[in-house]
Order: structure tokens, then sequence, then C-alpha cells
């Protein structure tokens, strides 16, 4: 535990000496296997932080929300740190309020094993960051099972796809946790809440669920981090980081952008190159 | 008089005001025929086309949908076509992804002088989706 000893005591400096408002991290949760986020602002509160593999939530969704406070550390791992690049690139956040505490992330647990989203994990250190607590961890393989899973799901015919891929959107009950936990969806009005005009059916049926997924997919493009806190988040088990996974290699081959990678690449779907591919237009 | 049992597919048109839009009303003012199954909507840019446009017809009872604008670096804009070149790449992958079937959606350049290939590109587009049959899978049910 000695990484969390020392991240604890280097929380307790920042917000001691005043150099941050707030220490964003995790705390303990109301169960044992899972850990809930920790805003502290005081030294003694700092003293409840802790980051293991029961942190599911992406803390960098919390920095949009305590923007105006004046300077913020957060503690990030591969995924929160990437998220604030894609956030910093889209001037939603500004590199002077933040104070980044890097940590190597060793993956979240869900329902008792890793998620999926970790399995393939090519970022558990973080990629910015004003400093290190503890050693970076070493990156590990993708796990093969995820990826041959996805080559035998695109060898499925049309029908076979949306078959499979209906009877999982069929049961999404549209409560938007994926939308509200994820860090790079940050529209003041989001489309599926837009009523004047309505954009959206209201109500879960498959051809409105479907279209929403496709379309946060879709919005996720070129920015997604792939940290997978949305599937996490879902109520429902739906597996969201197929798509998620799908618009990443799209855009990984096609673009060969990875989000939130560099913060001297802004997201591919706003740039464009007068060569792109296009063999798919008449 | 047309059979009453024969599928006449509803095809949605996007096309760009300065490029495709001309294009078509070149083929109109050349009185060159093509099947009348398509229906028009002109906006400014490719660019102007946000995928969920595509996915709102196919919902609506659009059985395919076609978006069509300038030749890359043709753009009135400069470079709307480009920005829409990768949002549509990615958007016919995910369709392709989720099993929409292909020739569905079909994305072309069409210039304002190219009255005939807009015509041919109807007409083929009309075949193709009179083949795939009417679109069940993103329809919502009361259209």
């Amino acid at each position: 535990m000695e990484k969390v000893e020392l991240l604890r005591r280097r929380a307790k400096e920042l917000l001691k000496n005043g150099e941050v408002v707030m220490v964003i991290g995790f705390g303990p949760g109301t169960r044992p296997d899972i850990s809930q986020p920790l805003f502290a602002t005081t030294p003694e509160q700092a003293d409840q932080l802790t980051v293991d593999s029961t942190c599911s939530q992406n803390l960098a969704t919390y920095l949009l929300k305590v923007k105006d406070r004046g300077r913020v550390a957060v503690v990030a791992r591969g995924c929160e740190s990437r998220s604030i690049v894609v956030l910093l690139q889209e001037n939603q956040l500004q590199r002077p309020n933040l104070y980044i505490l890097g940590v190597g992330c060793q993956g979240v647990i869900e329902n008792g094993s890793k998620s999926v989203a970790c399995t393939v994990c090519r970022y558990p250190n973080p990629v910015i960051g004003d400093e290190m607590v503890g050693e970076p961890v070493p990156v590990s393989e993708p796990d093969p099972a995820v990826t041959r899973a996805d080559q035998e799901f695109d060898r499925l015919s049309p029908d076979e796809r949306w078959q499979v891929l209906s009877e999982d959107i069929t049961r999404c009950i549209r409560c938007y946790a994926c939308r509200q936990v994820c860090p790079n969806c940050y529209c003041p009005v989001c489309f599926v809440d837009a009523s004047m005009p309505q954009l959206l059916g209201k109500t879960p049926n498959l051809s409105d669920n479907m279209v929403f997924h496709l379309i946060r997919a879709l919005h996720m493009a070129g920015r997604c981090v792939e940290c997978g806190a949305c599937q996490r988040a879902c109520p429902m088990g739906i597996d969201l980081m197929r798509f998620n996974r799908r618009v990443a290699k799209t855009v990984r081959e096609r673009f060969n952008a990875i989000a939130g990678t560099d913060l001297n690449h802004p997201p591919a779907l706003t740039q464009f190159a007068p060569d792109d591919p296009q063999e798919f237009i008449r | 008089m047309p059979e009453a049992n024969v599928f006449e597919p509803k095809i949605v048109a996007f096309l760009c005001n300065w490029c495709s839009y001309a294009g078509a009303d070149l083929a109109g003012i050349s009185r060159m025929h093509y099947p009348p199954s398509i229906r028009v909507i002109r906006v400014p840019c490719s660019g102007r086309v946000d995928p969920f446009f595509i996915l709102q017809a196919l919902q609506q009872g659009a059985d395919g949908v076609l978006i069509s604008g300038c030749h890359p670096g043709d753009c009135h804009y400069l470079t709307g076509n480009f920005v829409a070149r990768r949002r549509f790449a990615v958007l016919n992958d995910l369709l392709e992804f989720c099993g929409i079937e292909p020739g569905r959606v079909t994305f072309a350049w069409v210039s304002a002088s190219e009255g005939e290939r807009f015509a041919r590109l109807v007409t083929e587009v009309t075949e193709k989706v009179k083949q795939l049959g009417p679109n069940r899978k993103l329809r919502k049910e009361q259209y």
C-alpha cells in the first residue's frame, strides 16, 4: 500500500500549501467492492484517498463540474489522463487550473473479474501529468480473446449482426448512465434531451435505442479513450464497449489516430487530410 | 399503371446546394429519365449532413438514403466535404457493423455538370434498394 500512502501524503501537502483548492480522487464507498469519488478540500479528507481496482469511474468527468473553483488536483490513471488530453484539446479545461497526480493502473474490477476495457488497455500509465506517484506499471499485452470475439462478430452476416446487437440494445432502459459517467459527453443539451424539436423518441424501443447508441458512438469517434466507464455504469449490462471499440478501430485504421494520446494532435474528426481514403464513396 | 404488389422504395436524398442539387437540376432540364423514388432535401453543403439525419430518415420510413456533395476540392466552402468525408467514413463502418445492409445508405460525389451521372446514380441506387427490399431494421413501428 505504499502507493496509496504516497498519494495521501502528496494530496495533503498540496492542500496544506494552498497549491490546489481540491483533490479529486477515490475514497471508500458504501460497499467494500466499490470505491466512490472523493472530493477532498482539507488535508483530513485527503487521508481517505485510495486507489485500487475498485475505482470504477473516470474522474475526468468531475473536473468539468469544478472547473470554476480554481486549481484542482486530480488523481489520474491512463484513462483519466487521456480524457483530460481530449478535454484540453476541446478547450473544456485549462491546463494551469489542473494539477495531475499520475498513478499507474492495474485495471478495474467489474462483477468480480477484470473489466473488458482493461483487458485490452494499452495505456495504463498517464500520458500527461505534473508528477508520478509510485512506479509506472508495465503495459500488458491486450487479451486476444476480446479481439477474437470482435473478429468473429464481424464475420457474421448483416442480419445476424443486427440480431445479436438488437437482443442487447433492446434491453436498454435509456437511463443515460453511460452518458453521465462519460467525461467526453459534456454537451449542455444532449440530442436525446432536446424537446423543441424532439430529435429522438424518449421511450425505450429498439429503433430509438439503437439510434441513441449509434449516435453516441459517432459522437465519441476519435474522442473515446476506451476507459469502459460507460459499460461498468450500465445497469442492464449492455456491451457498450463493442460500439466504442469498433469506432476507435475505424479511426485508428483510417486516420491513424488514437484519442487522447497526444496533446498536439486534435481529435481525428475535427481534422481532415485531402487524401483520406474514400473507397466507400461513389 | 403500376402493379399493386411491386415494392417501390422511398429514398431520401441529401443533395448539396452547389453541386449535386445543380446536377439533379441539370438531369431535369436535360429531360433525362430516372426513377421517381427519391425525395430530395437540399442542404447547404455535404458538411451539413449530420449522421443523425441519415439514421432519422431510416427511422421514419426511408428505405434508402443517398448523400451527395461536391467532389473533393470543389467544395463551395473549401473544406466542408473533407470534414464530412471523415464523418461519413465512421458512419459507414458503424452501419456495416450494426448490420444495416450495404447499399442502404449511399455516398456519392456529383458535380453540377454531371446530370447524366446523377440520373444513372439514382437508377442504380433505386435498383439496389429494390433488391434489398423494405427497410425493416431501423424503422419505427408507427412509420
